[in-house]
């Protein structure tokens, strides 16, 4: 896009089958608001191609590229990205987040049946929040890497055994200790979602303006699309919340007041702790070598990530020598793209089944 | 008042067994009459309490001047500001999780009271923004539908006028948006379970948010008599484009004798960051609500408790506090 200039990304949600633009959220250069024209002649192409069976995935300009990414037939996103460090694997998975995120909030039936547009395009301003987090840079990689990322806490087991018991007494199995977005301990559970729904629900609660407690309906993309189930959350500090994923009961009310503190306030010390591991993501305690700037760490087989760009305790002192955290975080990044695309390729399944499908057939 | 208190209970049976004065007061705001387990000196207070009549409903409503049970200014006295640093450091509002609680000076005490209010009202009609200013926090300027329940935990020191001694309110607002309500079914009685407070909301810009408070009161206020029903009138910045005047409240407060309160959930002053909200400023833009609101609930405490008995009395036109 020669008009757009600078560098930024841009994202336009809009639907499949009559064009009508939803919403559109942008990061950086590209301006707010996409001229409508430039919107129409997007969309006009992908569903030109369509019309003849052909699937258009995406396209480079000189400094631009282009993602397209269809839904249930029913919704389309599209992502411009003039950024250097946007591949295509991380606007397919952002793509990705982004219509599954639309489901976490309002279900897949409004996505999939659109009755009302007008509506529609109401209800999904609940998700703005959500997704213009993954359009800012965070101290996170689970956009990218689509696995959870977790923080290393001092008191693990005491925690763990915490949540437990309070998950238990809330009536429920799925609980979930986390802090500044990112899961530091969770019942065996929560652990068997789907890792993008642990993701979603962590960058979700993220995300939220600051509230004490909270009761807030939320469709499992892949668990429970069309139901919704309700996630309470606590806020024992400002940054630490525990969620539990619950039915119909037990009332926000009854869990805030009979289980909260009972439960929690005994381990004030141990979450006040959780902070101070956020940026390092693992204690202190844990020797490094002192050349490490940052670290993905990544189990493949639970979709569990520790990610962090500050790995050093003491740093300050050899600033003048170290990356800026924002070189560190995409060198990471830039990095992890390279050995997913290249060394592990059965990573990428959705987007082989994107590419697969963009042949004529 | 919820299990956190139980000081103040045994306090206030410690009054039950003081002297029973009949208070007789000819006032600026009419005639009241009264009779409260107090001293004589609080009986003065009590001629500044003015107590609704019992509505053929059954609806009881109690109509309190500003300041009748606590002290309205103490908060610029230097004991005041003392328990003020509690929830305000170095000018900056102090959020607590609900793990936390504010810590006061060694050589001050205080009981905290807790209650539980429900913030009821239109789509768009500013819930959000109001208790995102009453707990100091950036108020949103656009508007997003509030999805489910959010509950804010507010926390309001206060000096009660009888006994002079220092309560902390801790006052959780319950804001649903109205888009959820109607569309789940577990909302509405979430909000309204051991619910102590319900504020009726309309938008000073925003006509039919004002007619429809019957309506609403009715829908939502249905067998929640010894609750305590505000109403509470958004965006009275934007006076200039009132839909609503004085007189329309004038009349209505006649019919639903219910306290009234004006709201301006606009962002204050920032400090010399450019970024952070002035806590200090944001508080003295609130003070008049968080002090009525302590007002209502204190002695709706006192009437269930048998403390205080209603007396008939019609209320002064004007709404009180301002
Ligand atoms: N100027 C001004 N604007 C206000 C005031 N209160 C709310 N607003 C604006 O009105 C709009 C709606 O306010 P919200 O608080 O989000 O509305 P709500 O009642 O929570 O709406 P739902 O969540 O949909 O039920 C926002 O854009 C606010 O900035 C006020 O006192 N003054
Ligand atoms: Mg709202």
């Amino acid at each position: 896009m020669e008009e757009s200039g600078g560098c930024g990304l841009s994202l336009i949600c809009l639907t499949a089958s009559s064009g009508v633009p939803l919403y559109s959220r942008s990061r950086g250069g590209i301006g707010r608001q996409l001229p409508f024209s430039v919107i129409g002649s997007l969309n006009g192409v992908h569903m030109f191609g369509n019309n003849l069976d052909v699937l258009l995935t995406a396209t480079s300009t000189e400094n631009t590229r282009v993602v397209w990414k269809s839904f249930h037939d029913s919704i389309n996103l599209i992502v411009m990205s003039s950024e250097v460090d946007s591949s295509d694997l991380y606007l397919n998975r952002l793509l990705d987040n982004v219509f599954h995120a639309m489901v976490l909030v309002v279900g897949l039936e409004e996505l999939v049946n659109i009755k009302n547009v007008e509506r529609l395009k109401k209800d999904l301003r609940a998700c703005y929040r959500l997704i213009d987090s993954f359009l800012t840079v965070s101290e996170k990689s689970g956009d990218l890497t689509q696995c959870v990322d977790c923080v290393v806490p001092y008191d693990g087991p005491i925690l763990q055994e915490c949540l437990d018991a309070f998950t238990h007494a809330a009536e429920s199995n799925f609980g979930c200790l986390m802090a500044a977005g990112r899961v530091v301990v969770a019942t065996e559970k929560w652990w068997r979602l789907a890792a993008q729904e642990v993701m979603l629900l962590a960058w979700l609660v993220a995300s939220l303006a600051l509230n004490s407690s909270r009761d807030y309906p939320v469709y499992l993309p892949h668990g429970s699309p069309t139901v919704p189930h309700r996630l309470l959350t606590f806020q024992l500090v400002p940054g630490v919340d525990v969620c539990v994923l619950c039915g119909p009961t037990p009332s926000l009310q009854k869990v805030e007041t009979e289980l909260v503190e009972r439960y929690w306030r005994p381990l004030q010390d141990p979450v006040k702790a959780c902070l101070r591991v956020q940026l390092r993501s693992f204690p202190a305690s844990f020797p490094l070598h002192q050349g490490i700037l940052g670290l993905l760490l990544i189990n493949r087989e639970q979709k569990k990530g520790v990610y962090t760009v500050q790995a050093q305790q003491a740093e300050d002192k050899q600033q003048g020598v170290s990356l800026s955290l924002e070189q560190r975080r995409a060198a990471l990044r830039a990095f992890y793209t390279l050995a997913v695309s290249q060394y592990f390729p059965s990573e990428q399944g959705d987007e082989k089944k994107g590419k697969a499908a963009s042949k004529l057939e | 008042m919820k299990s956190d208190a139980p000081p103040i209970w045994t306090w206030k049976s410690r009054l039950r067994d003081a002297v029973l004065i009949l208070a007789l007061y000819l006032g600026e705001v009419g005639f009241c009459l009264s009779y409260k387990l107090y001293t004589a000196r609080d009986c003065l207070n009590l001629g500044r309490l003015c107590v609704a009549e019992r509505r053929g409903s059954g609806v009881m409503a109690a109509f309190l001047m500003p300041g009748s049970v606590i002290i309205t200014d103490w908060h610029r006295s230097s004991e005041g500001k003392e328990f003020l640093s509690s929830i305000v450091r170095k000018n900056k509002r102090k959020f607590f999780g609900l793990i936390e609680r504010p810590v006061l000076p060694p050589q001050v005490a205080a009981d905290t009271a807790c209650y539980k209010i429900f913030v009821s009202g239109k789509s768009s009609v500013g819930k959000t923004a109001m208790v995102a200013k009453l707990a100091g926090l950036e108020v949103p300027v656009v508007h997003h539908e509030t999805t489910g329940i959010q509950t804010t935990t507010v926390y309001w020191p206060v000096k009660l006028r009888d006994t002079e001694r220092a309560v902390i309110f801790k006052l959780q607002f319950w804001d649903c948006g109205e888009a959820t309500l109607k569309k789940f079914d577990h909302i509405l009685p979430a909000c309204k379970e051991k619910a102590d407070a319900i504020l009726f909301l309309f938008s000073f810009t925003d006509r039919s948010s004002f007619d429809d408070l019957p309506n609403q009161i009715s829908r939502v206020a249905e067998e929640s008599e010894h609750i305590v029903k505000i109403v509470i009138g958004t965006k009275f910045d934007q006076y200039m484009h009132a839909d609503v005047t004085e007189r329309d409240l004038a009349e209505f407060q006649r019919t639903w004798r219910l306290p009234l309160l004006r709201m301006k959930s606009v962002n204050g002053p920032r400090l010399s960051d450019g970024q952070t909200l002035d806590g200090r400023a944001g508080l003295a833009d609130v003070s008049h609500v968080l002090n009525g609101l302590a007002e209502h609930l204190w002695h709706q405490d006192q009437l269930m408790a048998g403390l205080v008995v209603p007396a008939i009395q019609a209320p002064k036109e004007d709404s009180l506090y301002l």
